[in-house]
Parts: C-alpha cells; structure tokens; sequence
C-alpha cells in the first residue's frame, strides 16, 4: 500500500514538476531595482525588461520593483537574500555593489549572486570648464603635483562612489595629490563647473556628453581601456600614460542557488534582448553606452574589480 | 525660454493633463473646505498616491490641489465661521460677518474672484521668474547655496510670531532629523540606528506625510460623532457680481498680490503669512477701518487674494533653486523628488517639459477655480462639509498607507508612518508648528553639506564664504529678516515705556 502510493506521489511530483519546468516563467518575474523610480538604473531596468518580456517567450511579464535607499545596499541585500527560485532577479551597479564588499559593510557576498550578464558599461572622465587654463591633462596633473592638495575634483558620488575611488587611485599610481569634493549627484557638480566654482571635475561619460560637444567643459581623459564610440576623438587616460580604468556597470543578477535552466533562460532571454535592433536603436537615441557581457565574463570583471578595490582599501581607505 | 515654454503648451493642455489639473483643483476645494485638513495634507496624501503616474499627470494634481485647497479654505471660513486651512483666518474676520448680514453667496464670489486674481498673477509671476532665476543660477556655487539655506532658516524663525519659541524649537527638531544618514564626505553613518532604510536619512515623503496627514486624522477620530454641517447653509442664491464691482477692488487686489508674490518668493516664509499682511495692509489704507472685521467685502478680498498670490511664488525659489519658499512649497519638492525630479537649475535644462508644464499647470488651475469654485459648484462640493468624520477618517488613512508604502515597498515606512504620526499628533497638541520641521529637515542638510564643499574648495579658509557679492547680498538680506522682528519688538517696547 505504502510502496504504490509512493510511487504515484513520486510521478504524480515528476509530471508537475516537468512542465513547470518547461514552461518557465510560469508567473510574474520581480525584477528588484536598488533605486528610485525615474532615475538612469530605473529606466535602464524597465526598458531591457520590456525587451526580456519578448523573448522570453510564454507570456512573461516582468515587474520592476523598487527598493531604494541605502545607496543601492538595501536592494542588494533583499535580492540576496530573495529565495532562488527564478522569480525574483536583480539589476546591480559595480563598482559600489563590489565596493561594499570590499569595504565589510555589506551583509552580502559576491558569491551569494549568479550572473545574468551586462547591460551598460559607463566609462569615468575628468573634464574641466571651458574657460579653464588646463588645456590637457598632463597640465592638470603637473599642476596637482606642484601644490599639494590645492586642486579640487568635484565627484558626482559620495566617499566610496567610482569616480572618489578613481581620483584616489590616480594620486596613488601617479603621485597628483587632488582633493575630492562630494556633491552628491551629477546636476549639482556639473552646475559648480559651470558656474567655475570648481576647476575640474568627474562623472560618467554618459551624464556629460552633449556640454561636451557643445564646448561648455572640456574632457581631458576617458577612465577607460578604449576610446568611447560616442566620442572618438576623446583620449584614454591609458593612451596618455595614465593608468587608469573606472567604469560604471549596470547588469542583472540572481540570487546564487537559483536553476540553472532558468538561469540560462534568462541569459538567453538578456542576450536577445541586446541584440534587438529596436533596442539597440533607443539605447543608441538616448546615448546609452551598452555593452553586453555574458554572465561568464560578468562573474569575471567583478572579480577583478573587487580585487583592485581591496588593494586601495589596504592603501587608501574611503571611509 | 519662450522656447521651452512653447514646446510645453501641448503637454500642459493636452487633455490628460487637464484632466490631472481638474481633479486636483476639485480634491484641493474638498480637503481645503473640511476644517482640520490643509494643503499639506492634501498634498501628504497625495503626492505617495501619484507615484508611478505620469510625472506631468501627477505634477498637474499637485498644482490643482495647492491652488484649489488654498482657496477651499475659505468656504467653511464664510459659511460657519471655522476656518478651513490656517490661511483662511484673516478670510473669516469679514466673511462670516457677510454671512449674519445675509451675504454669503457674495462673500464666496468676492473670495472665488480675489483668489483667482491672486494666483493667477502669482503663477505668471513664477513663469516669468524662475528661469530668470536659473539664469543667475550659475553664480550660485556651494558658498551662495549656503547662505541661501541659512536664510531660508532664518526667515522660517522671524515670522512664526506669538509662538517663536515653539517654532524655534520645531525648526530644530526638523535640523536635528535632517543630520540622519551617511555623510556624503566621509561615509559615516549618523543616527541610523543599524537601520539600513535611515541610511540616506529620513524618508522625506514618509516624514512629511506622518507629519501633515496623521495628526488631523486622529483628530478627525476625535470628533466621531461630528455630523457635518446642515444642508440650509448650502443654499446659497445669487447675489450681486463681483465682476461688475471690479472698480472697487481693483486696488486692493494688485496690492495684495504684489504682497502675496514678495513674501512666497522669499525662502522659508509664505503660508498663511501673506493673507493676514495683505489684510492690514487693506485695512491700514481704507478709509474706514474700522468696517474691517465687521463685513466689510474688502478685507475677504485683501485676504483671498494674498492667500492666492502666495502660492505659486513659493515655487520660484523651490524649483529653480531647489530651496523651498514654504511648507507646502517644501513638500511639493518632495513629490518631484518621488518622481525622480531633482528641483534646482539642472530641471530646467534637463527636463524643460516638464519643469515648464508644471508652472502652466499651475495657472491653468488658477483659472479653473474661477469655474469649479463659483457658486453652483460650492453648492455640490460644499456637500463635503455634510460627511460624517466616522467615515472620513478611516478613509483617509487607508490611502495614506497604501501610498506610503508603495514608494519603497517597504514595511518598515508604515511603522515608520505610524510612530511619526503620533508623535506629530502630540506635538500638534502642545501647539508645535510642523512646517519649520520640514523646513528644517530639507534646508539644513542642504546648508550643512554645502558648507562642507565650500570650505573643501577653498582649502580651509571661512572668509571664502563671503567673497562674492552674491554671497553678500543674501548674507545682507538674511541680515535684514532677522533684524526686522527685533526692531519691531524694541519698537513696541520703546512706546509702551512712553
């Protein structure tokens, strides 16, 4: 009687699970978004979602749910903690998600998420006011080093954002001594530029792009390994002897422990998404750097972030 | 910025924005007409609600409920002698006096038709003036901000009047609740008790809608029993047309709203301030003063159209400086905040649609009370003064927590929510002004971290921060505000000694 009743409970369990299986996503996905509603990772989240939804495939919708606060730590935190069962994913923002590692803050480890793979690559940039006397960056740096401390940065960030930790790797790898400024956001930095209240100033490529081209700041150097396609005229930091890479990302994660046939999906589901045209081509209007990275190469750019992190945790702590 | 402003004409008229800009005008006459609900609440209960709508759709209910509640107040203020919203104090004096006379339905018409002026001259006053204001804007670096912080604080501390003390005190309260979170320069985390969610400090739109929108729900529990007014008093007949007697207040309304518009603009002021000035003002240059208080139309005229003037003025340093003008000047930069609008100069550049849609929106809403707060449509929304509070409240609260907890999808907010809320409710009672807290909570992080930058920039060195003549204009002015109600004191003091 036992045996039987087993057996039917075991195929009965074996026909359920098979189509759930095969039918993924059954239900609504929550796509958990460690910011504000209305900001870039917001918008960069719903927009990939709609296009996630598409190839998917079986009806899937995906929710983005916003849980703010903590500068992003909050979020990451639930998404880690979030059971892995397919359902709830995650959009994350190296290096500050890899920073709080580092750092010990964080009740989170890079080892409790699988990654789904990139989506945006936003390279760092120093840039000064239009009327500025540096003309290049070697002149800015010549100036730093002439006297201590005198110049100051303005960062878009807070102690411990991508562009603090750029300026304190570059007095460290090229002996400058600039002081950081902290503004907090974009707007309230690039206004003090323009209004010359600062001599120089860093954000992301993306945030400055058209007072670039209409000559209201000028760019010194992009933080990153290549030029930028939107700006090709724009040197590296590396092509002018610096060796400096800072790089905003912006990806989608699930909690570790999640199935891997849904993972794939779901890595499948990014991939096609970055390559619809439509896509590709708002991403494109909007000035979107976009970079899709597979969750392989993800894993492994993280890694290497954080392991250069912990190297200026150990010299120069950020907070 | 004539650009800007055409490009925003079809959105602000577009038929879903209008539509936004009805309901809101509509939701501001109920809430300003039930006595014990502002503004402020209005907008506290709101602005949670609107989150995840279209930002101009949500921006036009802002607008609608701001002008329309200022002007809601001033129905139970003629018709029953309680004044709707703090501001419709001065409104009361003579409004009710017309209304023993037998003159109600004129009062209201001469409220409606002053409110109109006044908010109509004030939104045109902030279109044409917040850009202006942006412009300047680039001489404004991190020394400038600060002095407009401290001057927005001062002005908070010299016009609260009789309860100085009280309101000092809650403007502290408000600075102390704004050091919470992490120090953007160094990383240290203060008062955040562990708590993740008070990380970047305290939940603007969770503090300002415990503060503004639970107090007067639980006085609301109160008075349960409370059965709303008598529908007699609704049946208002027509009498006489304000219009056709416009040669008589002509006067009184360019001079209220000229006073109305000075005292929204400057920071931290506003509120009710401006109809009890624009009132003395009516009665110090009438002929008979001593009609005032007794039915005389001009002192609901004076008042009104103050009231009115105020309200979109308070919006030329909110949004172009992202300074607040006023409490609710303060609590509407929250909801733009919700929306992921950072007030300040970037706005107008960064999203001119809807930054310029929004100050049209604001005179669209000013134009259309003069339709929906006439006297048919007092008689139909005046009906709201007849709810029974047994259903009200209950009301109230379930959207204030269904909002609330839909900015962040957390529950800790709606603990957060409830804890806030009675410690408001009994600071309500002791007399405590929650404005100055608000204020407080918005300007002192504001001053305290552009200080920071400041002395950052210049290496250490204090008198950095008086360098620019910028700098020293809003010094010289925060100055004069806080002189002016010391030497008024020593004035009065100086002839009671005689």
């Amino acid at each position: 009687m036992k045996l039987p009743k087993l057996l039917l409970g075991a195929a009965m369990a074996a026909l359920l699970a098979q189509p759930a299986l095969a039918e993924y996503p059954e239900k609504p996905i929550e796509l958990i978004v460690a910011f504000a509603p209305g900001g870039g990772t917001d918008v960069a989240a719903r927009s990939v979602a709609m296009f996630m939804e598409k190839y998917l495939g079986n009806g899937a919708s995906i929710a983005v749910i916003n849980k703010p606060g903590a500068g992003g730590e909050l979020g990451w935190t639930a998404l880690s903690q979030a059971a892995p069962d397919g359902y709830t994913i995650g959009m994350i923002n190296p290096p500050s998600f890899v920073a709080l590692t580092v750092e010990g803050k964080a009740k989170y480890k890079l080892q409790d998420f699988q990654m789904i793979g990139n989506i945006v690559l936003d390279p760092g940039i120093l840039v000064v006011g239009k009327d500025s006397q540096y003309q290049t960056l070697d002149a800015l740096m010549a100036a730093s080093k002439a006297a201590p401390g005198a110049i100051v940065v303005g960062t878009s960030g807070a102690a411990g954002s991508s562009e603090h930790i750029g300026i304190l790797n570059l007095n460290r790898s090229a002996g400058s001594s600039f002081t950081p400024a902290f503004f907090g956001s974009t707007a309230p930095v690039r206004q003090a530029l323009l209004g010359g209240h600062i001599p120089a100033a860093t954000m992301n490529l993306s945030e400055a792009l058209p007072l670039i081209r209409s000559g209201d700041i000028r760019l010194l150097g992009v933080m990153s390994l290549e030029r930028s396609t939107y700006l090709p005229d724009a040197p590296t930091f590396k092509e002018q002897g610096y060796d400096l890479v800072v790089t905003a990302s912006r990806g989608l994660a699930a909690p570790a422990g999640t199935p891997p046939e849904m993972v794939e999906k779901l890595q499948a589901a990014l991939k096609a998404a970055m390559a619809d045209p439509e896509y590709v081509k708002t991403a494109e209007a909007a000035e979107i750097p976009l970079a899709y990275l597979d969750g392989t190469d993800y894993r492994a750019l993280l890694a290497r972030m954080e392991s250069e992190l912990a190297e200026t945790w150990k010299v120069t702590p950020w907070r | 910025m004539m650009d800007a402003l055409l490009n925003a004409l079809p959105h602000a008229f577009a038929p879903s924005s209008l539509l936004a800009v009805l309901i809101g005008t509509i939701a501001g006459l109920l809430v300003g007409a039930l006595p014990g609900l502002t503004v402020t609440t209005g907008l506290a209960v709101l602005i949670p609600l609107t989150f995840g709508m279209d930002p101009l759709f949500a921006l036009g209910m802002m607008a609608g409920m701001y002008n329309g509640g200022s002007y809601g107040g001033a129905i139970p203020a003629i018709l029953l002698r309680v004044p709707g919203t703090p501001a419709s104090v001065a409104t009361l004096m003579d409004g009710y006096e017309m209304t023993k006379q037998g003159k109600a339905a004129y009062a209201l018409q001469v409220a409606v038709v002053s409110g109109v002026i006044g908010s109509v001259l004030s939104a045109l006053a902030l279109i044409g003036l917040a850009p202006l204001l942006v412009k300047l804007s680039l001489m404004f670096g991190p020394a400038e901000y600060f002095w407009v912080a401290i001057l927005g604080l001062a002005t908070v501390a010299s016009l609260l009047g009789d309860d100085l003390l009280k309101g000092l005190m809650a403007a502290f309260i408000g600075l102390l609740i704004g050091t919470m979170g992490t120090d953007l320069a160094t990383g240290t985390e203060r008062y955040t008790f562990g708590r993740l969610e008070f990380a970047e400090g305290m939940d603007i739109v969770v503090l300002l809608t415990a503060l503004f929108a639970i107090p007067p729900v639980i006085q609301m529990i109160e008075t349960a029993g409370h059965k709303g007014m008598s529908k007699e008093l609704l049946n208002l007949r027509k009498q006489g047309s304000v219009l056709k007697d416009w040669r008589r207040f002509l006067p009184i309304w360019m001079r209220s709203s000229v006073i109305g518009i000075i005292i929204g603009i400057l920071p931290g002021a506003g509120g009710s301030m401006s109809c009890y000035l624009a009132y003395n003002d009516a009665k110090q240059r009438s002929k008979d003063p001593d009609s005032f208080g007794k039915g005389n139309p001009d002192g609901v005229a004076a008042s009104e159209c103050g009231n009115g003037a105020d309200n979109a003025a308070s919006l030329i340093p909110a949004l172009s400086l992202g300074i607040p003008g006023s409490g609710v000047a303060a609590v509407i930069l929250g909801g733009l905040l919700v929306h992921g609008l950072r007030p300040g100069p970037q706005l107008f550049t960064e999203h001119p649609d809807v930054v310029y849609g929004f100050m049209l929106q604001m005179l669209i809403s000013a134009v259309l009370l003069y339709f929906v707060g006439g006297l048919a449509a007092t008689r139909i929304f005046g009906q709201v003064l007849r709810l029974p509070h047994v259903v009200l409240a209950p009301l109230i609260l379930m959207f204030v927590a269904i909002g609330v907890y839909a900015v962040n999808n957390s529950t800790f907010d709606l603990y957060l929510l409830l804890g806030i809320g009675l410690i408001a409710y009994v600071m309500e009672r002791l007399d405590y002004p929650s404005p100055p807290i608000i204020l407080g909570v918005i300007l002192g992080p504001i001053a305290e971290g552009q200080l920071s930058l400041a002395l950052t920039i210049s290496g250490g060195h204090p008198l950095a921060l008086i360098a620019s003549p910028m700098s020293m204009i809003v010094v010289t002015l925060t100055v004069l505000i806080l002189a002016m109600p010391i030497w008024g004191m020593w004035k009065k003091r100086s002839r009671a000694a005689v």
